[in-house]
């Protein structure tokens, strides 16, 4: 049994290369709260990597919900404290933030704040200063396959990992993180199995097997070891059409950075006026994750 | 005055009516990446990288090609931009060592004209432009245009979409890294429906945006073979 601790490893910081210098002045103090006074610890045999079902590491994870009255935020609070694996809840009704520290997955959350009958959207996730960079995005765009896959660093190398995907054909497909983030030949372009230390059993990049069930929707949470979403961005997320990852990918996404907690309250893109509460409608696709 | 002219010379749109991606960038600065020659004097001061780059691509142009020296060090990225329209393009990022980045685009499906071209500072469109974040701007500067000064590093001007709206072009740019902590890898690029204003417009949105409207395609920057 190892015990992997968020704050202990000082090197972090210097292997963080591409990571995002800007820290918004408005971390406030809620977000440090949460890292004080015990940084979060992580209690897991680092030999097993979680599966679906087990428990995931703590984190971050902040919605903007549509909330416009106290009596909203005693109501979003309630619903969420009965969420299992939720630790602690913080709303601010100013900006319209919710923050939820706690091992419950996206899916989980954002479907119990939609059960409160109000919009949400995910908007940043992440460890309070912990870590430069903590949040990263792979969005597939379709035509018949979309999903979102979200990795945010919880310790030194330890990723939590979590999927949604609709348009797959029913059945089991492999999946993968691959070397290169090029999509000008869609999967075919994105290399191999991303294996930075060259291990030909297990590359690191092996992300194992999605079940995608009979309307061809397929779920994950999980976290993986030794995973640093720093070293991912601007790599891929390739899904391949069966277990087989010597072939090409059926789909792949460009995994992106994605904003850490308190880094983007953007609410209206200015460029065209809409909202936030309109955009996923408008856009590609619905993201459930 | 010597940072804006360093700012002038370190972006310039060589040309709008290239054919296709074009292969070789090494052509233009053959002699960034030898390792051989240490690129010391390119760290030293950005205003210097800048300067120094406006020169090279006219004195290495009649230099011997150095073709085995240029793979270790040269950083490329592309993004592949897509709309809910008929906007597509392939954006196309090259770094010879700590020089500058040359950008090539190719966009088809828009309307003739000029059409906002940015760099925003995440690359999740889950949320649609929501979650692109602004335009990606490291030193906490208004907007601009790639000449000016003062503009946020992820302003890269206008793209000029031809009668059959095609649009092409290389920009030569010093603000765009491909690795350290402002790398745009991950991050989005943005094509808009509307021209930008460069910050000059006098509308409430010139400073921030440019004003350019909705925005019609995007794409994240990926890691490519070197």
């Amino acid at each position: 049994m190892a015990f992997l601790r968020v704050s202990e490893n000082p090197s972090f910081g210097s292997l963080g290369l591409s990571s995002d210098p800007i820290r918004g002045p408005e971390k406030s103090g809620l977000v440090k709260a949460f890292a004080n006074p015990s940084p979060a610890f992580v209690e897991m045999d680092p030999k097993q990597p979680t599966q679906n079902g087990a428990v995931l590491p703590e984190l971050l994870t902040e919605y903007m919900v549509d909330m416009k009255c106290e009596g909203c935020v005693n109501s979003v609070r309630n619903k969420l404290q009965t969420v299992d694996g939720v630790k602690k809840v913080d709303l601010d009704l100013t900006n319209q933030v919710v923050r939820v520290l706690g091992t419950s997955p996206v899916k989980i959350l954002t479907e119990a704040l939609e059960q409160t009958g109000r919009k949400a959207r995910l908007i940043g996730q992440g460890l309070p200063d912990d870590f430069l960079l903590s949040a990263a995005v792979a969005e597939f765009k379709g035509p018949s396959i979309f999903g979102v896959v979200r990795l945010a660093q919880v310790s030194m190398e330890l990723a939590r990992i979590e999927a949604n995907f609709s348009g797959l054909p029913p059945g089991k497909h492999g999946w993968s993180i691959n070397e290169f983030g090029d999509l000008t030949k869609g999967a075919a372009s994105t290399g191999k199995l991303f294996n930075p230390s060259k291990d030909e059993k297990e590359p690191l990049g092996d992300l194992g097997t999605l079940d995608a069930d009979e309307k061809g929707d397929a779920f994950y949470s999980g976290a993986k070891e030794k995973l640093r979403v720093a070293d991912l961005i601007g790599r891929s997320i390739a899904v391949y059409g069966t277990e087989d990852k010597s072939d090409e990918g059926i789909a792949a996404a460009v995994i992106a950075r994605s904003a850490g907690v308190g880094e983007n309250y953007k609410k209206l893109c200015t460029c065209d006026g809409t909202t936030i509460w309109e955009a996923t409608n408008a856009d590609f696709v619905t993201s459930k994750v | 005055m010597q940072a804006a002219l360093a700012v002038m010379a370190a972006h310039t749109v060589l040309a709008a009516i290239a054919a296709a991606p074009v292969p070789h960038q090494s052509l233009f600065f053959p002699n960034f990446s030898s390792p051989s020659s240490p690129s010391a004097q390119f760290h030293s001061s950005f205003h210097g990288v800048a300067l120094k780059a406006n020169v090279r691509p006219f004195l290495s142009l009649s230099a011997a090609p150095k073709p085995l020296t240029v793979v270790a060090a040269t950083k490329k990225a592309v993004a592949v931009l897509k709309g809910t329209s008929t906007v597509e393009g392939v954006v196309t990022l090259t770094q010879d060592a700590d020089g500058p980045t040359t950008v090539n685009v190719r966009v088809t499906g828009l309307t003739p004209g000029k059409h906002g071209f940015h760099l925003h500072e995440f690359g999740d469109t889950t949320n649609g432009c929501i979650s692109t974040g602004p335009h990606f701007n490291p030193n906490g500067l208004t907007h601009g245009s790639p000449e000016d000064e003062v503009r946020h590093a992820g302003d890269l001007g206008n793209i000029v979409a031809n009668a059959e709206g095609v649009a092409e072009a290389t920009i030569v740019d010093s603000q765009i890294p491909l690795t350290g902590p402002n790398s745009v890898v991950g991050r989005a690029f943005v094509v808009h429906e509307l021209e930008d204003d460069l910050g000059k417009g006098g509308h409430e949105l010139s400073l921030s945006t440019g004003n350019a409207g909705g925005r019609l395609a995007c794409g994240v920057v990926g890691l490519t073979p070197p």
